[in-house]
């Protein structure tokens, strides 16, 4: 909306601005007389509000737990698991080779997986990662690790 | 906080204990203020009760500024639809949907209060407000051309300078209006 298209708004908008403006300025002693004439008893009210406000603070705090069970929820969710021990790499690149050597794999991959002594031993971690990750590999395979 | 420190916010049970602490007088000021802050698509008392919400929500309240101001700036926000509260309530919405946790039955209620688009009163609404609000005046012209000059924001000078009003009489007339306003409308601004 632009402002244009707010002209009628704004202008009760400005109105209301005025007359809270005027409710800062007018002593307790008015406010308290004119709330009688219009709304009646000012300590049924005030004590109305204070319930309230009460209920406003229960809500908000079942709020507040709900948002803390959510967060120890996610904290609570297994981590991934990683392998603390030793990764044996001869069987990390025996099992690339086994896989150049099996029929139906891409041959991007049976390239790479042939020329397996000029990688590195992360490449070769990282392409058993990946070719688990396309399902080559089942989940529990765990190449050389342990 | 070091002891030598002044906090410059009030925490959130410093909020509250204001609240709690309030006086008749300041629920009084509070209802007048929701009434003018209300509209068609929210009432006083919604509208008092989502302030009370964004100031336990962890709102930031400077700590030199009056609780009751502080939540007439609330109504003012709300009413004025800027979407501050859907905005900040998403983010729950969210965690409790991936969490799929079962919820307190008053969470898992679908937000019942406006939206920030749904707060937006039409303009035809407030044309139509406006024009029965200048009309409460018809009887007065002078409390009229007052009332419109509120409505373009002109400063008291400038609507005394309109009115040909001295200050006395400029005052008289200001508290006039509020009254007619607020017995014309006791449960806040409908058309």
């Amino acid at each position: 909306m632009t402002g244009n298209d707010k002209r009628e708004r704004n202008a009760l908008n400005r109105l209301a601005d005025a007359l809270v403006d005027d409710i800062f300025n007018t002593s307790d002693e008015d406010i308290l007389a004119e709330f009688r004439d219009t709304h009646g008893d000012p300590d049924r009210y005030a004590a109305e509000m204070r319930e309230l406000f009460d209920k406003s603070i229960l809500i908000a705090n079942k709020k507040r737990l709900a948002a803390a069970k959510a967060g120890a929820a996610a904290s609570r969710k297994p981590a991934p698991i990683l392998s603390s021990g030793p990764i044996d790499m001869e069987a990390a690149r025996a099992r690339l080779r086994a896989i150049a050597n099996t029929p139906g794999i891409p041959q991007r991959v049976t390239l790479a997986a042939r020329n397996e002594n000029e990688l590195s031993d992360n490449d070769i971690l990282g392409m058993l990662d990946d070719l688990r990750e396309l399902g080559v590999l089942p989940p529990d395979d765990q190449g050389g690790k342990p | 906080m070091n002891s030598g420190q002044v906090a410059t916010h009030r925490s959130r049970d410093e909020i509250a204990d204001a609240i709690r602490t309030l006086t008749r007088a300041d629920w009084a000021r509070l209802r007048k203020i929701a009434n003018y802050y209300a509209r068609p698509q929210i009432g006083p008392k919604d509208l008092l009760q989502e302030a009370f919400a964004r100031a336990l929500d962890g709102r930031t309240c400077p700590a030199h500024v009056d609780v009751v101001k502080f939540l007439a700036e609330a109504m003012r926000s709300i009413a004025d639809g800027e979407g501050e509260k859907v905005e900040h309530r998403l983010p729950l919405v969210s965690i409790v949907a991936k969490t799929g946790e079962a919820l307190p039955e008053a969470l898992n209620h679908p937000d019942q209060s406006p939206t920030a688009e749904g707060r937006l009163i039409g303009e035809e609404e407030a044309g139509l407000l406006r024009r029965n609000i200048l009309a409460i005046f018809d009887d007065d012209p002078v409390a009229q051309i007052i009332v419109e000059g509120m409505m373009e924001e002109m400063n008291a000078e400038e609507l005394r300078e309109l009115s040909g009003l001295d200050k006395t009489a400029y005052d008289s007339k200001r508290k006039l209006i509020r009254r007619r306003i607020d017995k014309q409308y006791p449960e806040g601004w409908t058309p």
